[in-house]
């Protein structure tokens, strides 16, 4: 083994991490260590003037090993290790200690603060001396992608993809297209009709040779990593019989949709008890019908749409679903352009007006005379029967927050707005694309922020209702982004693998398949011919669950190996 | 126990000349600008809140439209422009016509022709009437107008005075106590003491000359416009109901005339300014003019205006046939004015307004007793 040369750059972070460490006697501790070359201390590390520094000193003092004191790797490891590829050093034989986020800034007393940086230090200097050179791996990325779902989300995204010439699968459960939308008679605020715009993408659907549409059919199972995914579909034919196909995918969308809350959980409000209560739904297929009527027939003069119904409140869910505030507001129009004298009140919780054009959809409404009771949550209205001498059919009573009177209106329909739920079968989604869900059901982003459309399992994307409760054109906007996401990596034509990644010693491995199940990412695969496991690299996250777990020890985590581990340990004792 | 509303309320205010009701989203920024929205009093969010709801019951009972001068600061301060302002107006003339038990007032709020129809049959029954007691019984002739041989004697014309005003007194009564009894006595849960109404009493006549509770909007001019007509329109009725028979007099009596005189430039000055206002619609209050408003205006200006031709065809030009047709047109305003409009329409705010002030006083008493038994009952807080 060639003489260790390792140079220690200590970072003062303006005084980010001087305050509170005295960044001197650090480099002062670490500069006479053994193997140490050359130490420094800087006030920004991270800056061109300080890379600068770690590269003339790679160069000038033939280092070959390089510890950066500073902030979180998370901040700026990938910084440091440019800083090495630029000086020709392999940049896996960087390490950083981390002194800012775990140290200066969580401590006030000086001195212990600085004990503390020394020890990180040192167990960083330590640790690196383990190190070796790694290499990226890069893989084929396959240009067809999946679309899981046909709604307006999967339409979208499948249109993107074949448009910009690549080959796209779209599986959709049902024998038609649409999905919920296709339930919708007009869309809020503009009152254009839902069926234009699902009919548009359909007819282009069916119209381009890149889609391969698949009606009837389900996702079977799904192998594979990132670019190389294989996915197996079944399809039920008219004759009651089950076809599979197996296709290769580089990516999937997943667009499931949502399905909407039973309103019959909620007893009181009578759904299916009461004849003229009605579930959004319900009322949408009136519309459609163009024939707004109650039970018997007759035109509604007084009708009550209920707002929140399985929505924001911790029985069902405490969530907002988004879209049945500027529903209620189209019923409440769609009324009133059917029988002006016609009586609406709209018995909301808040009314959630954010998204454009919704505050002028919501004055017009007040402005053709939509009566609007404000009701707590926690305090639902209560529907009954009317009496013999009543000239309407039903009688709600609601608490009325604005006023804190208890009023008691007329209804002869009721319409109760139900919430979006996560499919019944979403757990079984997840699991087949191996994505996680939330406590609500709803398909996880990789940042809910940053990284909306993305999944922690690189290439499953998801779009629309299926991660939450969202619009149409939050759905259309998301669909397009997941399309440019994969869009971008088929562009690409290949995928870098990470360096760090777990790797099976055959000759230790007992092929006891213990790590199979327990790999959070299904990156570890079985080779039956010589029962020995192996760590598919491009869809190893380096979690280290199986290093662990190895009864054998046969699993060496590449960057984390229990030397590296071991000896920084040791230098954090020391 | 639920109130049960009434659908058809806001549809029926429409006729009172309320607009745009339903467009508030109770924001509460017209409470906020109003200087008189203070507990218990929430002008004017409450009564937009049950009216959009159609709380019939509720709104015969408060006195809060009685509270509200139309500044039109709520108004101007609405972000979706329901116009509060507008729809406390519409709320009086709606209780105007609630507290008139004959339905008369209802009938002239909901068609500005009945009501046009009936000013011009009372305005043609006077004249007959006068033209009756000038020729016929009264034996006078058309050319003299004062003195002996009168076509009008100044003490027939008296006793007629005397007369309708009694008439007027009484319906006016009759209407206030029926104010009275939808906003206080019929209210179980107001426990009022008798010294609370003996206490408060000097209100009535304080708000009624003074109508000081106006002053204390931001804007003084509508105040004083309000109070020279007023202030005009009581000297007047003082004139002629008191000393109708100095004023016919042959001399000019100037310790009586000046008041004439002043009261005559107060009037038309301030209908003159109202008209004006209401035709150009610049400030809110002017904005939205309900007919009866018009008719309101145009009859005391009428009036004012005829009285002059009468006064100055007699004592200026000695034109004594003049002035007597001059005096029977005076009349045809000056009757159905007070006849109609007093016990039915617009005029009989004069009542409801310091009735308004003395009863919120009363309330205020009231609830501010509870209060205290309330706190007396509570235990008392502990030291931290």
């Amino acid at each position: 083994m060639e003489e260790l040369r390792i140079g220690v750059f200590v970072c003062n972070c303006g005084t980010n991490i001087a305050q509170h460490v005295d960044v001197d006697a650090v480099w002062d501790a670490v500069s006479a260590l053994p193997g140490v070359a050359i130490a420094r201390s800087y006030r920004y590390m991270c800056s061109n003037p300080g890379q600068e520094m770690i590269s003339k000193d790679i160069r000038e003092h033939q280092l070959n090993r390089v510890v950066v004191a500073a902030c979180s790797p998370r901040m700026h490891e990938k910084t440091f290790r440019n800083a090495c590829r630029n000086a020709g050093l392999n940049p896996y034989l960087c390490e950083m200690a981390n002194i800012r986020e775990q140290c200066s800034w969580v401590h006030t007393d000086q001195l212990a603060a600085t004990e503390k940086a020394k020890a990180l230090t040192n167990a960083a200097i330590s640790r690196v001396r383990y190190h070796e050179p790694l290499e990226s791996l890069t893989a084929q990325m396959c240009p067809a992608t999946l679309v899981i779902g046909g709604g307006i989300a999967g339409l979208t995204a499948a249109l993107e993809l074949a448009d910009a010439a690549h080959q796209v699968f779209l599986v959709e459960r049902t024998a038609t297209l649409g999905g919920n939308l296709a339930r919708v008679d007009l869309t809020a605020p503009h009152l254009d009709s839902a069926r234009d715009l699902i009919t548009e993408r359909v007819t282009r659907v069916g119209a381009n040779p890149r889609i391969t549409l698949m009606l009837n059919s389900e996702l079977q199972s799904l192998a594979g990593y990132v670019g190389n995914y294989a996915a197996i579909i079944r399809t039920k034919n008219g004759n009651g019989g089950v076809q599979e196909r197996k296709i290769d995918v580089g990516n999937v969308v997943v667009a499931t949709g949502y399905q909407e809350f039973d309103a019959g959980r909620i007893t009181h409000y009578g759904h299916g008890k009461l004849p003229n209560v009605v579930t959004s739904f319900e009322f949408e297929q009136m519309l459609r019908k163009g024939r707004i009527e109650t039970r018997h027939g007759k035109l509604p003069q007084y009708v009550a749409i209920i707002h929140c119904v399985g929505s924001r409140n911790r029985e069902f869910h405490g969530y907002c679903s988004r879209v049945c505030c500027m529903t209620a507001l189209k019923y409440a129009h769609e009324l009133k352009s059917a029988n002006p004298a016609c009586y609406v009140s709209d018995i909301y919780v808040d009314m959630h007006a954010f998204g454009k054009g919704h505050e002028d959809f919501y004055k017009t409404t007040s402005e053709v005379k939509t009566l609007f009771l404000m009701f707590d949550k926690n305090n639902r209205p209560v529907i009954r029967k009317a009496g013999a001498n009543d000239d309407c059919e039903m009688l709600i009573e609601v608490n009325e927050t604005l006023s804190r009177e208890r009023i008691e209106i007329p209804a002869d329909l009721v319409i109760l707005m139900v919430g979006m739920e996560a499919r019944a079968d979403s757990g079984e989604v997840a699991r087949l694309v191996n994505i996680s869900q939330d406590k609500d059901g709803w398909f996880m982003e990789s940042h809910p922020k940053l990284d909306p459309v993305a999944t922690t399992t690189d290439g499953i994307y998801i779009a629309g209702t299926c991660a939450a409760p969202k619009d149409i054109p939050d759905t259309v906007a998301q669909a397009r982004a997941a399309a440019a996401r994969i869009l971008g990596k088929i562009a690409k034509g290949k995928i870098e693998i990470d360096g760090v990644f777990a790797e099976v010693q055959d000759d230790q491995c007992s092929g006891c398949r213990m790590c199979n199940e327990l790999c959070p990412y299904s990156a570890i695969e079985f080779y039956q011919e010589s029962r020995r496991s192996h760590v598919i690299a491009a869809a190893c996250k380096a979690c280290g669950a199986c290093v662990a777990a190895c009864p054998s020890g046969a699993i060496k985590g590449r960057h984390f190996t229990v030397e590296q581990l071991h000896a920084q340990i040791d230098g954090v004792l020391a | 126990m639920a109130i049960r509303v009434n659908p058809k309320l806001i549809n029926e205010l429409e006729t009172y000349g309320a607009a745009d009701v339903q467009n508030c989203y109770h924001c509460g920024n017209c409470s906020a600008a109003c200087p008189f929205s203070k507990e218990p009093f929430l002008i004017p969010r409450r009564s937009m809140r049950h009216l959009q709801m159609g709380l019939e019951e509720k709104l015969k009972g408060t006195l809060e439209p009685w509270l509200c001068y139309y500044c039109g600061e709520c108004s101007q301060q609405c972000p979706r422009g329901a116009e509060p302002g507008e729809t406390m107006m519409s709320l009086r003339r709606w209780l105007t016509s609630r507290y008139d038990l004959t339905g008369v007032a209802r009938l002239f709020y909901r068609s500005w022709k009945a009501e046009l129809v009936a000013l011009i049959l009372v305005s043609l029954a006077t004249m007959v009437g006068f033209l009756t007691m000038g020729f016929g019984f009264g034996h006078g002739s058309l050319d003299v107008y004062a003195g002996a041989g009168a076509l009008f004697p100044d003490h027939l014309v008296h006793l007629l005075d005397l007369g309708l005003a009694g008439l007027l007194a009484a319906v006016l009564l009759t209407n206030a106590i029926r104010m009275w009894w939808l906003t206080t006595g019929r209210n179980r849960g107001l426990h009022i003491s008798l010294w609370s109404y003996v206490k408060n009493a000097f209100l009535l006549p304080y708000h009624f000359l003074t109508q000081a509770r106006y002053s204390q909007c931001e804007k003084k001019a509508p105040w004083l416009t309000h109070l020279a007509i007023f202030g005009s329109w009581v000297t007047m009725e003082v004139l002629v109901i008191l000393l109708l028979e100095r004023f016919h007099h042959q001399e000019t009596i100037w310790a009586v005339h000046v008041f004439g005189y002043l009261a005559t430039i107060g009037l038309l000055g301030g209908t003159t300014y109202a008209l004006v206002g209401r035709l150009r619609k610049r400030e809110t209050h002017y904005k939205h003019t309900h007919p009866t408003d018009w008719m309101f205006l145009i009859l005391i200006a009428g009036a004012a205006f005829t009285g002059i031709v009468q006064h100055a065809s007699y004592r200026w030009f000695g034109l004594d046939s003049v002035a007597n047709i001059a005096y029977v047109i005076h009349m045809m305003f000056v009757v159905p004015l007070l006849a109609v409009q007093i016990p039915f329409s617009k005029l009989s705010h004069l009542a409801f307004r310091p009735l308004a002030m003395y009863l919120a006083a009363v309330h205020a008493d009231a609830l501010a007793d509870v209060r205290v038994g309330v706190a007396q009952t509570e235990p008392a807080r502990l030291a931290a």
